[in-house]
């Protein structure tokens, strides 16, 4: 009898659900199910091909409270009669097809019930979740449940699955109708032991969705331990879901760890990459002669410095990669999949120095537009800075009209440092206007 | 400030006269334009759901969702989709382990079966183009799917915001931002790098530089003895160089493999030509010089020895990858191994926050990320996802290749549970003998008591094919009997798996 119970208990949760996707109720974005103080209690189908039934008696009264398991009334149909069970702890709030109802459509509400604990008197009766059934609606379910779909199937798999976590009862293994074919073992052994088909139903199953294993058949006859089918079903359970227990989280890095790490470059003796210098003497002919210009024309005097700032940012833009740079494991990543075609410009970093030179000069630095790093200087440790940059400040500054800008780089970076000084001189010589305006 | 007086568009003479100073150089106008374009970030409707992260977790996630229904977007910040596996992993080597061993069987197999072929040639640059074929397709393909699907897909690196929002650093330059109910992390791992030894992917290699080399080296050491430097040790090996693998552990294949099986694939290899130093510690190593000095020493103390190799693979593990993502803005935690903290459903502290594939706890495994990808998209949209992960096989693409399913025999005995265990060697296989390649046994562990399957190990051929019958009758609690009685075709290797059924409830017939 269990067994049939249950089997309906399945069904009725199929027919539930596809009265709810039929209805085309949006499925919440939130999955959690509403839970309503009051639940709706609906005619259950009992078998496939049931569409109707009629309720015998009910055996809990209303305002009765009852357990799982309890039955709750007898429903009969051309075929049988049977008991149906029920799923959870609750109250009977209302009964709304009383004994003896005729011909009850499968799907249509006959009870009420509430959560065990409610009070029956100030609770809200939901609405019923569709008005009567119409004939239509019943003959397309019918069909439907004619042929289960696999669809069907999967979602009562599903359902089942979601109920509440097993209860000591359910992880002791419960009988239940196998809707399945049974396992081949299983069959042999039915066999072998001259035990009906039917007694299937009757074993308790403790394979992964109530499936009947070869174990609890074993268990059935008695031929191992009863309760080690379920010992062996809560161990394996456990390895189905990931083991997140003993969870180690990482300690926040305190200050004192942080600074360590700060530290710890430093502590070292930092080597210092030989540096070149590379310098480019640059006019600032052209710079002040647009001043001039956009101080007769608008009135204000802009200084040189914004000038060199601007042609910095300009030039720093999308230079050629670094070849002292180390890649990263990005850009390794990116190489192996030839890939890196796409990033062969980075943008630089370069500040240049500014040494206004007297005229006079001039002669001397215009033949080596690279300067070679004392070795002196290298060996202390020093920076190659040649003459002690004069920071430019507005025109008086840069009053001379040749300026040599110089940008210090690691050895092997020339090119790129000449490429960045080369922009600087046409920015600045070619079209200076077109910084500022 | 000064770049918004700046004029959109420059007046022609300008143009030119730049253009014609100097050709690499750009207008200015224009780089300006580019940043003038720049500032205008557009912040797009909120989504249903973000993904951080392209690979197999992060991508099946996006087209599940996008299947589902919601206003997806995925953040990828490689240009191309797939993630390690797709691209630098799994799918890359399986392609050098195929023709690798054709090359291999080609040089020394085929006489004995009766084929004589004259000069073979290994040409290092098509065999590597090939992979980079089917790559590209594959890639390709996951692009298309992302189309089909209506999931958007956003070129670049991802950093949260605050709890809602992701600000990305696009590739193409620039940057934007999306805003999300939800946001899925799918960042997952990078090689765990060896202390004292420079990765340049040419002489100190990973995963990724050992699918890409230029090269086949003369000698070549595998640090790690797991999975992939056995994969990859095996297909230099293959191709003519001296491979010796040095593993810390008693074994190779890593703590799931079973310990008779790994003693199996051992010798199999051995014979193929790689060389083990297992129980040994690899102490330090040297990459300044032409070839990498490695000094190992026993694990247990004592005897040293100084490795030479031209190429070293770093195997060592991989470990979850999440620099760069902006934990630090919404307060989320990893443990000690830098795996994002999770519940059973994926999530993170912040419920609309999930996890899931490498960066989070569970074996590194593309199909395991697959699954949860699917999963957490299904627990978003119907409450309830499904991963097994009692059933999640493992596969190892030498040859012979090496599968499990389950818990190995060191495992049973360690849980205290009586099992059976039975075997059938490929040896008496109709099929393998016909093939001409008879190594390996299946291996099924069953329960004393009820006989229900509790582990499967393979090493033979196809192996990685035949572990999915293993995993199905797992996930469904079948006992040996079962897949015994269950009828295989006949002349096939799969006979070997139910013969091995067959002995562990009963007896094989062919044995």
């Amino acid at each position: 009898m269990a067994s049939i119970a249950s089997a309906c208990r399945l069904s009725a949760r199929v027919a539930s659900r596809q009265v709810r996707n039929q209805y085309g109720s949006t499925r919440a974005f939130h999955p959690a199910p509403a839970t309503l103080a009051a639940q709706n209690f609906n005619m259950p189908a009992l078998s496939p091909t049931m569409t109707e039934g009629n309720i015998a008696t009910w055996r809990v009264k209303e305002g009765d409270s009852f357990a799982a398991g309890d039955v709750l009334l007898e429903i009969e149909t051309d075929k049988a009669q049977m008991d149906v069970e029920a799923q959870d702890d609750g109250i009977l709030a209302k009964i709304i097809q009383g004994d003896g109802s005729k011909a009850v459509q499968v799907g249509s509400r006959i009870a009420v019930m509430a959560e065990p604990g409610d009070d029956i008197s100030s609770l809200e009766i939901a609405p019923e979740e569709r008005s009567a059934p119409k004939q239509e609606a019943a003959k397309e379910h019918q069909s439907k449940q004619d042929t289960p779909t696999p669809a069907n199937e999967e979602k009562a798999a599903i359902s089942e699955f979601k109920t509440p976590p097993p209860s000591t009862a359910s992880s002791k293994g419960k009988a239940q109708k196998q809707k399945y074919p049974l396992y081949p073992s299983v069959q042999h052994l039915l066999r072998e032991n001259g035990l009906p088909k039917e007694e299937a139903d009757k074993i308790p199953a403790t394979g992964p969705n109530g499936r009947l294993l070869k174990g609890d058949v074993l268990a059935y006859l008695g031929r191992i331990q009863a309760s080690y089918t379920a010992e062996q079903q809560k161990r394996i359970a456990k390895l189905t879901h990931l083991d997140l227990s003993n969870i180690k989280v990482a300690a926040p890095k305190t200050e004192s760890e942080e600074k360590k790490l700060v530290k710890a470059p430093e502590s070292q003796p930092a080597v210092p990459e030989p540096e070149t210098e590379v310098a480019v003497p640059i006019s600032f002919k052209a710079v002040q002669e647009c001043q001039k210009r956009i101080q007769q024309s608008l009135g204000v005097f802009l200084p040189v410095s914004t000038f060199i700032a601007r042609a910095t940012e300009l030039a720093n833009e999308d230079l050629p990669k670094s070849r002292v740079a180390k890649p990263t494991a990005d850009e390794l990543f990116n190489a192996v999949l030839g890939l890196d075609k796409m990033k062969k410009y980075t943008r630089g970093q370069f500040i240049p120095q500014v040494t206004a030179l007297p005229p006079t000069s001039l002669r001397a630095t215009k033949p080596s537009t690279m300067k070679k790093p004392d070795i002196f200087d290298l060996l202390a440790g020093k920076k190659a800075v040649s003459p002690k940059p004069s920071p430019v400040s507005g025109a008086a500054g840069a009053a001379g009209s040749i300026n040599v800008f110089s940008v210090s780089v690691p050895k092997g970076d020339e090119k790129r440092a000449q490429l960045f000084l080369k922009r600087m001189k046409m920015a600045l010589e070619a079209e200076p206007g077109r910084l500022v305006v | 400030m000064f770049r918004s007086i700046l004029p959109r568009a420059a007046p022609k003479s300008v143009l030119q006269s730049v253009r014609g100073a100097q050709t690499s150089f750009r207008a200015s106008n224009i780089y300006f334009q580019d940043r003038l374009r720049r500032g205008y970030a557009s912040e797009a409707e909120e989504k249903d759901l973000v993904i951080i992260g392209g690979g197999v977790a992060g991508y099946v996630a996006a087209i599940k969702a996008g299947q589902a229904g919601l206003k997806v977007a995925c953040i990828e910040k490689r240009g191309t989709l797939g993630g390690t596996c797709l691209n630098v992993g799994c799918i890359p080597s399986k392609s050098l382990l195929n023709n690798s061993h054709l090359y291999h069987t080609i040089l020394h197999d085929t006489k004995h079966r009766g084929i004589d072929v004259g000069d073979v040639k290994l040409n290092l640059a098509t065999l590597m183009k090939a992979k980079e074929t089917s790559v590209s397709g594959l890639t390709k393909g996951i692009e298309f799917l992302f189309k089909k699907n209506g999931v958007e897909y956003i070129k670049g690196t991802g950093a949260f915001v605050d709890e809602h929002t992701v600000a990305v650093n696009l590739i193409e330059g620039g940057e934007t931002s999306v805003k999300a109910k939800n946001i899925f992390i799918a960042t997952g791992s990078e090689a765990t790098p060896f202390p004292g030894l420079t990765i340049d992917e040419k002489k100190v290699i990973t995963s990724t530089g050992a699918i890409a080399l230029q090269q086949v080296p003369k000698k070549m050491v595998v640090i790690g003895g797991g999975i992939i430097g056995l994969e990859m040790g095996s297909v230099w090996s293959r191709l003519g160089a001296e491979v010796t693998v040095v593993e810390y552990l008693g074994q190779i294949g890593g703590p799931g493999m079973d310990a008779e099986i790994s003693k199996m694939i051992q010798k199999m290899l051995t014979k193929q030509g790689m060389k083990f130093k297992l129980n040994t510690k690899v102490m330090s190593g040297d990459d300044s010089g032409e070839t990498v000095k490695i000094s190992t020493e026993a694990a247990k103390g004592g005897k040293e020895e100084t490795l030479d190799a031209d190429v070293v693979l770093v195997a060592i593990g991989r470990r979850p990858y999440t620099s760069g993502l902006g934990l630090e803005n919404i307060g989320l935690e990893t443990d000690d191994k830098g795996r994002l903290v999770i519940d059973q459903e994926y999530r993170t502290k912040i419920p609309h926050i999930r996890v899931i594939g490498d960066v989070t706890f569970g074996p590194m495994l593309a199909h395991k990320a697959e699954e949860e990808g699917v999963a957490a998209v299904e627990f978003l949209t119907k409450g309830y996802g499904h991963v097994n992960y009692g059933a999640i096989p493992s596969v190892m693409y030498t040859h012979p290749e090496v599968a499990w399913v389950g818990q190995n025999e060191q495992e049973l005995k360690a849980a205290g549970v009586k099992y059976k265990a039975g075997s059938f060697p490929f040896s008496a296989n109709s099929r393998a003998k016909t093939n001409l390649d008879t190594e390996g046994i299946v291996k099924f562990l069953s329960d004393a008591e009820t006989d229900r399957i509790l582990g499967v190990h393979i090493v033979g051929p196809n192996a990685g094919e035949m572990i999915a019958e293993a995993t199905l009758a797992l996930e469904y609690g079948a006992s040996s009997e079962d897949v015994a009685r269950t009828s295989h075709a006949h002349p096939t290797l799969s006979e070997a798996f139910k013969e091995a059924a067959m002995a562990t409830y009963d007896k094989a017939i062919h044995y």
